[in-house]
């Protein structure tokens, strides 16, 4: 009987796997931005923040090619309009200048309104008062007239005419036009009479086709009726585009947002670090002359900032405005990232490195950049709304943009004048400015949680 | 894990909790304060403390005021303000009434001749520490305005009076001047040419007394301070808070005071901002409010009866032209000219009532020979034509030799209606025209400098009169005139300045005036925008407050509280 002797190849000799297959409980290894990443996504409000910062720059750099309209041309037909407003207007022929005398011999009394009332003329007309010794004064109201007697504007006073024509900033509203007989010493001398009107919203076929309404060729006959045209957020007091100022505000506002933080925050972690890295008396000295810079206020420098730049008037202050900024703001940086350095400088790893033949530059570009990003990421991203603020602030103030380049700031500045009037003048942009500071900060305490390296091992 | 969790929301609970309790203690705290403070400052108290616009039991009033007034030294005031309240502490030789007509004031009868006047002044006339004004106060105020040492921006108005000019250019010495106290009650003053509106003139502020030994025991201080000055008119200052509140109460010894119907006038607010005023005025706190163009829907909405008032002051945009200036290309401001539509600026720009649109460098209510002066002499009209305003500025472009006309600078107030009207003017330029227009915002001051110093292209600017006649417009032009800030010099204009300064027939001076408002438009001098008007609120029980284009403005003197009303 013979054994069959089998070979043993290699396979056979393998040694038995003894090791039980166990639970694997590694998880892929995250680096230190993945980690941060997954941490900001599960903060929900840092993460609307997020899509806000790029809605708003989808706004500001995409926004002006969808939207094609001049921010600075000015449409006077539609002055301070609020959003939403019924833009149809009748096309009526060029106005003819009108001294009264016509239409004298109508059948109608008292006072009323000769031709159509709208919003290019109201000709009114009325008829002699006796007791009117010392002429006539024309009242518009927006209310109508009740015991108070309070007959609204006073439009003209001591006229001796018996009619008046009102071209005064006309909308298409009702008024109620008051004429008052006056004495000699200009006081009421006797009854008041008050008609209501109903204005029209009208634009001459002139004016239509020079702002793009009707085409060139068209002539429609006057009675007609356009759309004047649109703005989705409605109108400045010059009738200007809302929507396209805001859009090309956000230019001016988020490019010294985004650009001053960087160059300030750049230089203040150069200083910071070299100042940190070297110790010492450099060290002394060098945060010494920061606490210098913190002291120095900031409008007296932007106003010299001016001077020296020597800003011709008229021109636009963001130049001086951007340099008084990242000198005067790098310190908070720098004292941050100082801080850090010091700190890791001594930590046992450093030591480690060191021990281990490690290089100045490995060092720093291995241990210390990688371990301060989290500190500069959120000043970054705290910098950015402050800036923006400051930019409106001395926009507000009258130091920013030269007109008629819009910023959110100088919109606000307007916007306040006529805030009881037309509040939308101020609200679009106070808004704009509120949302976006919010939003920059609410993503930097994201940031700032999402970076922290202690929260690292938390879930 | 899990554990944890809870731990930690407990414990933001009870940190909740804890913050909560804090937020509400300062909360409480803060409130606590404030009641505190409040009670505290009623104790404290002040003059201005009775906020309330009138005062039917004192017959006091209560107002606010645009600013503090400079000082009350009556040969330097200049602005508005101050001649308000001199005109309530102060009265001159001749006074201005309710109807803004000429009446006796310190003097009580006078003669006028060719050659000079005699004031013959009434003896019941005191300061107000009870000593009688005398001629030989106003020989004093006369010769400290005219001499070059006080350097009064308001001298060249006395130059009529004999060798006033002179004076005041340093050549002869100050007790030259052609006024003298012939004795304490009697003035005679010399001309040097004669002036067909001296008694208007001699109502103006720059005509007040000063009595000599009370100026220079002051040493320079006169009228800084409650107590460095003396008063001859129907009130005195009897509280001046600087930059706060000024308060004046009825004189016991103005000859006049019987008829003086107030007691006392506190403007107890010094603010320029409408809307703070409009607030006072709507709590009852003041009685006047002048209204801006936000709240005039709001006083509509108020159901307050809204007055009105012509101011008188021409506005308009000038021209510099100095050489070394584009605008002095006269087919230069002949294109903007054409294109500038003054009634669009006053309908659809400025949007406020009252506000006249202008036509001509003479405002509207100045006379001419039997009527008004624009009655007789209407302005010719310019329409807007931007075809003719191109081909100017094409001309314009080969006679400067330039392919384009740089920017323009456009010197400008910093109130809301310059700053409105200063955008209105670069959009219409860059449409109509192409230029480009850049915006120099100055504070009034500051724009004062730089329009003296030719620092601009176009400047707005506004004259208001100094007097009533139409040469305070016209002389504006004269090339000798120092606020003729653009420079426009003409010698057919000047011709006609020295007709109308030296003529006293009204015919030929009107038909000068006119020949002036025509080359005013012909050399495109000026921009026209408009004639400005106030529009403003009054308490319903306060009478009697008179406007006036020219002197104090608006002059409290002449009210009373009517119970009646309200």
């Amino acid at each position: 009987m013979t054994v069959a002797m089998r070979h043993l190849s290699a396979p056979d000799l393998t040694p038995v796997h003894t090791e039980q297959v166990r639970d694997v409980l590694t998880r892929p290894s995250l680096s230190y931005w993945q980690d941060a990443w997954i941490r900001l996504k599960a903060n929900r409000r840092a993460l609307v923040s997020l899509w806000i910062v790029v809605g708003l720059l989808v706004f500001t750099l995409i926004g002006p090619l969808m939207w094609r309209v001049d921010p600075a041309t000015q449409d006077l037909d539609q002055l301070s309009q609020p959003p939403g407003v019924d833009r149809t207007a009748t096309l009526v022929a060029p106005p003819v200048t009108w001294s009264g005398e016509a239409l004298t011999d109508e059948e109608a009394t008292g006072l009323r309104a000769i031709g159509r009332a709208d919003t290019q003329a109201v000709r009114l007309h009325w008829d002699p008062m006796p007791e009117a010794t010392g002429g006539y004064r024309v009242y518009r109201n927006l209310f109508p007239v009740g015991p108070e007697k309070a007959y609204g504007l006073p439009l003209l006073m001591n006229m001796e005419k018996t009619w008046y024509e009102d071209r005064l900033d006309l909308r298409p509203t009702t008024y109620y036009y008051s004429v008052a007989p006056l004495d000699e010493s200009g006081e009421h001398a006797g009854e008041v009479q008050t008609i209501e009107l109903n204005l029209n919203r009208v634009i001459t076929i002139d004016e239509a086709r020079k702002r793009g309404l009707i085409g060139d060729e068209e002539t429609p006959a006057p009675g007609a009726t356009v759309e004047l045209k649109l703005h989705p957020l409605g109108t400045d007091y010059l009738g200007r585009d809302l929507f396209a100022r805001l859009m090309h505000g956000a230019q001016v506002s988020l490019f010294i947002g985004m650009v001053a933080p960087m160059l300030f925050v750049a230089f203040g972690i150069l200083y910071g670090a070299t100042a940190g890295f070297i110790g010492g008396a450099v060290d002394a000295v060098m945060m010494r002359f920061a606490d210098f810079v913190v002291a120095l206020p900031f409008l007296l420098f932007m106003i010299l900032f001016k001077f020296i730049f020597q800003v011709e008037a008229g021109e636009s202050g963001i130049m001086p405005m951007l340099v008084a900024l990242v000198i005067l703001s790098w310190p908070a940086t720098s004292r941050l990232v100082r801080g850090q350095i010091l700190q890791i400088r001594e930590e046992g790893y450093i030591g480690a490195s060191r021990l281990l033949g490690a290089k100045t530059n490995y060092l720093i570009l291995r241990h210390m950049i990688p371990n301060t990003m989290g500190v500069i990421l959120v000043t970054l991203t705290f910098a950015v709304p402050s800036a923006i603020f400051t930019e409106a602030f001395l926009s507000f103030i009258g130091m920013g943009v030269a007109p008629p380049t819009p910023s959110w700031g100088s919109m606000c500045n307007e916007g306040i004048k006529t805030m009881l009037t037309t509040p939308h003048e101020l609200i679009f942009p106070a808004v704009l400015i509120s949302i976006t500071v919010l939003a920059f900060n609410l993503l930097g305490d994201g940031l700032r949680d999402a970076l922290d390296a202690r929260m690292r091992s938390r879930e | 894990m899990a554990d944890v969790t809870v731990d930690e929301s407990s414990f933001a609970r009870a940190a909740g909790r804890q913050l909560l309790i804090y937020g509400l203690l300062t909360l409480i705290g803060f409130t606590a304060i404030m009641f505190g403070l409040n009670v505290m400052a009623s104790f404290v108290g002040s003059d201005t403390g009775s906020s309330k616009a009138i005062d039917a039991s004192t017959k006091s009033i209560t107002l606010a005021l645009r600013d503090e007034p400079p000082q009350l030294d009556s040969t330097k005031a200049t602005d508005a303000i101050s001649g308000q309240i001199l005109g309530h502490v102060m009265e001159g030789l001749l006074r201005q009434d309710a109807q803004n007509k000429i009446q006796a004031g310190v003097a009580e009868t006078w003669e006028i001749t060719p050659e000079g006047a005699t004031f013959h002044l009434r003896p019941d006339a005191l300061w107000s520490d009870g000593k009688p004004v005398t001629a030989h106060d106003f020989v004093f105020s006369w010769r400290t305005v005219v001499d070059p040492k006080t350097a009064s921006e308001y001298a060249f108005i006395m130059y009529f009076v004999k060798n006033a000019e002179a004076i005041n250019l340093g050549t002869l010495p100050i007790t030259e001047l052609g006024v003298t106290g012939l004795d304490d009650r009697t003035l005679r003053v010399e001309f040097e040419r004669p002036l067909s509106f001296f008694e208007k003139v001699v109502a103006f502020k720059t005509f007040l007394p000063i009595r000599e030994d009370f100026y220079k025991q002051t040493k320079g201080r006169y009228g800084a301070d409650t107590h460095e000055m003396l008063y001859n008119g129907p009130f005195r200052v009897t509280s001046w808070v600087h930059g706060a509140s000024l308060k004046v109460v009825k004189s016991e010894h103005y000859w006049r005071r019987d008829e003086i119907k107030l007691n006392s006038i506190n403007w107890a607010y010094m603010t320029s901002d409408p809307n703070a005023t409009f607030n006072f005025f709507k709590d009852g706190k003041i009685a006047v409010a002048g209204l801006s163009a936000d709240s005039l829907a709001n006083a509509m909405e108020q159901r307050w009866q809204i007055k009105q008032f012509q101011e008188g002051v021409v506005f308009f945009l000038e021209f510099n032209q100095r050489p070394d200036r584009l605008t002095r290309n006269l087919n230069l401001r002949k294109a903007l000219q054409l294109v500038n539509d003054p009634s669009e600026v006053v309908n659809k720009v400025t949007k406020l009532p009252g506000y006249l649109v202008s036509d001509s460098l003479f405002p509207v209510y100045l006379d001419g020979v039997k009527d008004k002066f624009k009655v007789e002499k209407p302005p010719k009209q310019i329409v807007r034509d931007v075809a003719a305003a191109r081909r100017h500025l094409e001309l314009a472009k080969q006679e400067l030799g330039l392919k384009e006309i740089p920017p323009l600078a456009l010197l400008s107030d910093d109130t809301p209606t310059a700053n409105v009207m200063a955008e209105y003017y670069q959009g219409l330029f860059r449409d109509t025209l192409g230029l480009e227009l850049r915006i120099d915002k100055q504070i009034f001051k500051q724009r004062l400098a730089k329009m003296t110093s030719g620092e601009f292209d176009l400047v707005t600017a506004g004259w208001g009169p100094d007097y009533e006649d139409l040469l305070t417009f016209g002389d504006l032009f004269a090339s000798w005139n120092l606020n003729n800030r653009g420079r426009y010099a003409s010698a057919e204009y000047d011709r006609q300045v020295r007709i109308v300064q030296s003529s006293m027939d009204q015919v030929e001076r009107v038909e000068a005036f006119a020949k002036m408002q025509d080359l005013i438009i012909d050399d495109a001098v000026i921009l026209f925008n408009y004639e400005r008007g106030a529009s403003y609120v009054t308490h319903p029980q306060i009478k009697g407050i008179v406007r006036r284009v020219i002197g104090s403005d608006p002059d409290f003197s002449y009210a009373w509280i009517d119970e009646g009303q309200g």
